[in-house]
């Protein structure tokens, strides 16, 4: 081509292209022609709409609300080991149906939500440099999040999840709730690593539950989103607010104190019902002592 | 042929809604256009669509009334049984326009709201916001998507129009066009081919109008037999934003919420004119006309304008000729709500808030009233036989013109908002016609010689111009030439002696330009050759533009000669004024029977213009002197109904004497 | 009345005489001389004249036909036509941002950038050459939701429905879209799909093979908002359900990611993310009423 070429930068925009009715990828992958595509397409594509609604409402309910419940849960460390522990010992109640629960309403939802969002963010193509407004800051922001969210997540489950437990993580023990925690975010760079996952988290549950209300047609006005916007703001910063308090609480937490506290609690339970697991009349909610 | 195809050249208002009209019909349509339909020039329009409605007719409008604004105010040069047809057809368009979804602003009560406009008492004119032209436009782009998507039109966006094709008994047999991206030239065999392509403001260099709007297609029809008339009636619009690409208008509803137009008295004073105190401007159109101030009429604003600047020197700047449209003593909200749409242009364009700084504004050229011939059916109620095969007809059989290409229904000057009601109704009606006239051309012969020549003839310009590199003149710089000498000579003001030396002018351009060279000579989207071969076509129409201006030895319209002007009566004695008005009216009568026809361009062998003049049809209303303004002009209004009454009393005596004949 | 009008120079703008300080606009244009060829930049330079805009900048670069440096060149290919902000015809990549040429007023750009103005063709969009790309995906799109009125036909049935001054001031900006394409020039959801014709492909499998990648791909805010604007009109909205089932099929309405960057750069401000909205509205009310009323 001519031989002048100016100092100026090439174009930076990433060069995609199609191949025949597939999703956009790189030119390189397609860079002759196919026969005409035979027109029944897969279930995925005909089902796309679909799948992008469950996938946004996948993201409010059952994950978001997961999230919530979970966030201000682990923020009542700050009331002391005692209230987080009682907290989670409501949780572990579930006894067997626990597991089933974990997997129907966290772990299915939340893969699901995960492996669309990385087919959404592998076709999208951020140009917040060329256009730095607001609104597409946070459209790159969320997908930032959300892959960070992704990673964090994996992690965060490993590490104390007893899911984690062969790869030498699942270092909580709900007996233990606060001390193990503490225990486990103790050094300083995996507290750093959790206020970055929790912080993500927050920002794409908060931003989400923004553009949800678009998607779904909820706030359609320009004055109606600003005001959802408020409140998404409000959420996002209350969450942050537990999540972060959460992770100072454990922090600051006196570990031995709590430990000691926890196996108070332990003893309380156990004293309570009988090994042989019979119905306590004594507290009618707790039917099962441990959980796992 | 089996499947009967009709060609539409053009896809603005008149050529969608003919689209749409044959889709309707049944038959294919092919649909050529310079640029995606929906970027045509039609967007442009802003003001509204006239037609005679039903809150109008209860005050005592009829369709007789618009169509007597209509030749009134196009100086009785149209044909009147077109005129009347469409005046008749006007509230069944803007209904249809209205059912097709145009957003037309409402009352309260959800009807069609109107608004008064120029040279009429009634609120005529529909309105969508202040882009009516662009959302009639829509709403056919529209329809004709839909009727694509049938199947029913295919469209051919970025192709050029070359030449019709004619056989051998000089009928149309289809086109050859090229295709601006892959450079293409083939041909187009149609059944008759329409053109629908718009005025041709790019002679003028910058206008109002689009950059597609170069004549090219009406100028190739031209030069291929078909007759143009009325060439040298052109509008200027007295207020338009004058920039170095185009000159963008600016509405003149900006005048009647209040504008005052003024200048600095001291030549070009170099203060703010915010600095300039009252009594060292000069306003000069309220000044000139107590009574209109600065809602004078189109015409007299912009010659006024024109005046000022280049007579008097007053133009607000040395090198660029504007005055000031002020309206900063207009409060803002008030600016905001009545004119907030033409004011952003104003700022977006210019840079400058008009709500705190006056405007600069200077007349520019608008629209061209002339066009191809066409013909017309006249039907015994003096309007035209629907479906008959003649009407938009050029004087070239198979061959059609609709919309602002033909010359048919604005005579020597338009009225606002009767443009989109012409483009839309000619397109319509010339469906009927086009159906009509599938069969007549069939006469067996194969065309395919005809094709196969036309399309060898414009390969080989192609390909000449192509070769054309070495020349030593640039087609762009030219253009700029032809457009400041027919800005200079052939439009506002026109004398004699300038248009003689100018016609030469444009004589010895017309030479230049097989030396000019293009720069680019590939064969892809090759912008610069297709401009140069647009360049070409511009003379042989500014040419007949000139020469029928020259010869047109009066003030008509538009056509402004001040050597021939008519004054006002200047004697103030009762007596004398009585006697000066009787000989203004002798001169009117006489003036009426030379100059009344239309003016018929057709190109000669040589590329000259060869002019003459048809009679015009004015059966349906007599011809009236236009009055608006001139001083006196109630006493020649007297002299003149005295005429009128006269000349019917005798034309009552013999036909009563005819009756007691017969 | 009028004296002979002599040196009626219509020339607008020249700035001679007061142009002292006033430096030559530089350029800097992103060139391609066919489709799918390669792109190489090119710098130009042409005086400046008060109220410049990019129209005249290119303008002036096509009757010059030369580079800074003096080199003879093809003049660069571009689209317009009615340089007023209406025609939706000359949208490029001016200093990294979507916009319309003919509004771009070069005394602004400079400000952005002193030095030097950018012009890069649209990315979303197949370059035909330099500075003109193929847009027909945009009004491929159109096609898609059924973007019209659906008439019986153009006879005369008296006046079209009654509609309210809400209503109208409602509909009016959304009809106001020019199709220019900034909208999807800017989304980061609209993807470029840019095809070759195979050797052994004939020109209607081509085109069969390039509607289907169109139709399987992001129908972009301009449909969806022209679908709303249809649906909201008491005819157009007769088949209200065709166009929701066009936005719910694939590419529909799903793939907006809600960057909001259409409202924001659209030149004629309309209020896109408000018809994506109601859109989604619209398609979770037909998506339950069609899995209930089936």
């Amino acid at each position: 081509m001519p031989g002048v070429v100016a100092a100026g930068p090439p174009p930076i925009l990433p060069k995609v292209s199609a191949c025949d009715g597939d999703r956009r990828v790189p030119t390189a992958a397609c860079s002759t022609p196919r026969k005409p595509p035979v027109s029944e397409s897969s279930f995925l594509e005909r089902n796309q709409f679909l799948i992008y609604r469950l996938f946004s409402l996948s993201g409010l309910i059952p994950v978001g609300a997961f999230l919530v419940v979970h966030l201000l849960t682990n923020a009542s460390v700050l009331g002391g080991a005692a209230s987080f522990q009682s907290r989670v010992d409501m949780i572990h109640s579930l006894g067997p149906l626990l597991v089933p629960v974990e997997v129907a309403f966290i772990f299915l939802p939340l893969a699901f939500h995960a492996a669309v969002g990385f087919l959404i963010v592998a076709n999208g193509l951020p140009n917040v440099g060329s256009y730095p407004y607001v609104g597409n800051v946070r459209y790159t922001l969320q997908r930032v999040t959300g892959m960070i969210a992704a990673a964090f997540i994996v992690w965060h489950v490993l590490q104390l999840h007893w899911l984690g437990t062969p790869v030498g993580g699942g270092q909580f023990d709900p007996h233990y709730a606060s001390s193990s925690a503490a225990v486990a975010i103790r050094p300083l760079w995996v507290t750093a690593l959790y206020a970055v996952g929790v912080l993500s988290v927050v920002f794409h549950f908060a931003n989400g539950l923004w553009t949800l209300g678009i998607t779904w047609g909820i706030w359609t006005s320009p004055a109606a989103m600003r005001r959802a916007n408020a409140v998404s703001v409000v959420v996002g910063l209350v969450l942050a607010a537990a999540g972060l308090g959460a992770l100072g609480g454990l922090r600051t937490l006196d570990v031995d104190q709590a430990r000691a506290t926890e196996r108070w609690m332990e003893e309380q339970r156990e004293q309570r019902l009988p090994p042989s697991g019979e119905t306590s009349t004594v507290q009618p909610t707790s039917t099962t002592g441990k959980g796992e | 042929m089996s499947q009967p195809k009709i060609l539409v050249v053009g896809g603005g208002l008149a050529g969608l809604a003919a689209t749409m009209r044959l889709a309707e019909l049944g038959v294919h349509v092919d649909l050529l256009s310079l640029v995606p339909v929906k970027r045509s020039h039609s967007v442009c329009a802003q003001g509204g669509i006239n037609s005679v409605n039903t809150l109008t007719r209860q005050q005592g409008d009829t369709e007789w009334k618009h169509f007597d604004d209509t030749v009134y105010g196009g100086d009785f040069l149209q044909h009147q049984p077109p005129v009347k047809e469409m005046a008749d057809w006007g509230p069944r368009i803007v209904d249809l326009m209205d059912r097709l979804g145009v957003p037309f602003n409402r009352t309260p009560e959800g009807f069609r709201d109107q608004r008064r406009f120029g040279g009429t008492l009634f609120k005529r004119t529909s309105f969508a916001g202040a882009t009516t032209g662009q959302q009639l436009l829509y709403a056919l782009d529209e329809q004709v998507r839909r009727r694509e998507v049938e199947g029913m039109v295919a469209k051919y966006e970025f192709w050029d129009f070359l030449a019709p094709v004619l056989d051998d008994d000089g009928r149309c047999r289809g086109a050859v066009c090229q295709d601006l991206v892959t450079m293409e030239i083939r041909a187009f065999p149609a059944d008759a081919v329409v053109l629908a392509t718009g005025g041709n403001g790019l002679i003028y260099g910058r206008s109002t109008m689009s950059m597609v709007c170069n004549g090219s297609a009406v100028s190739r029809a031209y030069q291929a037999g078909a007759w143009y008339g009325n060439g040298e009636f052109i509008q200027v619009h007295p207020t338009a934003i004058p920039g170095a690409d185009k000159l963008r208008l600016m509405s003149e509803s900006a005048r009647g919420e209040g504008g005052r137009v003024w200048v600095p008295r001291k030549p070009q004073d170099s203060r703010d004119p915010r600095e300039i105190p009252e009594a060292e401007r000069c306003y000069f159109l309220e000044e000139r006309y107590p009574k209109y101030g600065n809602l004078v009429p189109r015409d007299i604003a912009t010659r006024e304008i024109f005046d000022i600047c280049t007579n008097e020197g007053l133009s607000v700047e040395k090198d660029r000729l504007c005055v000031y449209l002020d309206l900063t003593h207009i409060p803002r909200e008030t600016l905001d709500r009545k004119l907030g749409g033409i004011l952003e242009i104003y700022e977006k364009f210019q840079g400058v808030d008009p709500r705190t700084v006056p405007m600069k504004i200077f007349p520019a050229v608008h629209y061209s009233m002339g066009g191809l011939w066409v013909d017309y059916e006249r039907s015994s109620t003096g309007g035209m036989v629907e479906g008959s095969p003649r009407n938009q007809q050029t004087s070239i059989p198979g061959l059609y013109a609709i919309g602002e290409c033909d010359y048919q229904y604005h005579g020597a000057n338009r009225l606002g908002a009767n443009s989109l009601l012409s483009c839309i109704f000619s397109g319509l009606f010339v469906a009927p016609s086009l159906v009509a006239a599938r069969g007549a051309g069939a006469g067996g012969v194969d065309p395919a010689r005809f094709f196969e020549a036309e399309v060898r003839r414009q390969d080989e310009r192609h390909r000449q111009l192509l070769g054309r590199t070495a020349g030593n003149e640039n087609p762009y710089d030219l253009h700029q030439q032809l457009g400041n000498l027919m800005t200079r000579v052939a439009t506002v003001v026109r004398r004699n002696e300038q248009l003689v030396e100018a016609y030469d002018e444009v004589c010895s351009m017309a030479e230049r330009w097989h030396r000019c060279a293009v720069s680019d000579t590939g064969n892809w989207t090759n912008q610069n050759v297709v401009f140069t071969k647009a360049l070409g076509d511009m003379f042989p129409v500014a040419k007949l533009i000139l020469k029928g201006a020259l010869m047109r030895d009066e003030c008509r319209g538009a056509h402004f000669k001040p050597q021939f002007a008519m004054p006002g009566i200047a004697a103030t004695d009762p007596i004398a004024k009585r006697e000066e008005a009787e000989q203004w009216c002798d001169r009117f009568e006489e003036n009426t029977a030379k100059w009344l026809k239309s003016t018929i361009a057709v190109c000669g062998a040589d590329g000259e213009p060869e002019i003459s003049y048809q009679d015009v049809d004015t059966s349906l209303i007599p011809p009236r002197p236009r009055l608006y303004g001139l001083v006196g002009g109630e006493v020649i209004e007297e002299v003149w109904k005295e005429r009128q009454a006269g000349r019917l009393d005798v034309n009552d005596q013999s036909s009563s004497l005819a009756a007691a004949v017969g | 009345m009028i004296k002979a009008a002599e040196h009626l120079d219509h020339e607008s703008g020249n700035g001679h005489g007061q142009a002292p300080e006033v430096h030559p606009v530089r350029v800097r244009i992103l060139r391609q001389d066919v489709a799918g060829g390669e792109s190489y930049w090119e710098r130009y330079e042409v005086p400046h004249e008060p109220n410049m805009n990019v129209i005249s900048v290119l303008q002036k670069i096509a009757a010059l036909a030369r580079t800074r440096d003096g080199r003879r060149v093809a003049p660069v290919a571009w689209d317009c036509s009615c340089l007023e902000e209406v025609c939706g015809s000359c949208t490029m990549l001016i200093n990294g941002r979507t916009r319309m040429a003919c509004s771009a007023l070069v005394d602004k750009l400079l400000a952005e950038d002193p030095v030097e103005i950018e012009i890069r063709p649209m990315s979303k969009f197949p370059v035909v050459r330099d500075l003109v790309v193929d847009r027909r995906r945009l009004f491929r799109s159109l096609e898609r939701v059924k973007a019209w009125v659906p008439v019986d036909d153009s006879y005369d049935h008296g006046p079209g429905p009654r509609i309210s001054p809400e209503q109208q001031q409602d509909a009016y900006p959304l009809a106001e879209c020019i199709s220019c394409g900034c909208c999807l020039e800017a989304c980061p959801q609209f993807t470029k799909i840019e095809l070759s014709r195979g050797d052994a492909e004939s020109e209607a499998d081509f085109e069969a093979r390039r509607r289907q990648a169109f139709d399987a791909n992001f129908v972009g805010p301009h449909a969806i908002s022209q679908a709303m604007l249809f649906n909201a009109h008491p005819t157009g909205g007769m088949i209200a359900d065709e166009r929701l089932e066009a936005l719910t099929s694939k590419g529909g309405i799903q793939m907006c990611g809600n960057a909001q960057n259409c409202v924001a750069v659209c030149p004629k401000r309309i209020p896109l993310t408000r018809s994506i909205a109601r859109a989604g509205r619209a398609a979770t009310v037909w998506a339950i009423k069609k899995l209930f009323d089936r």
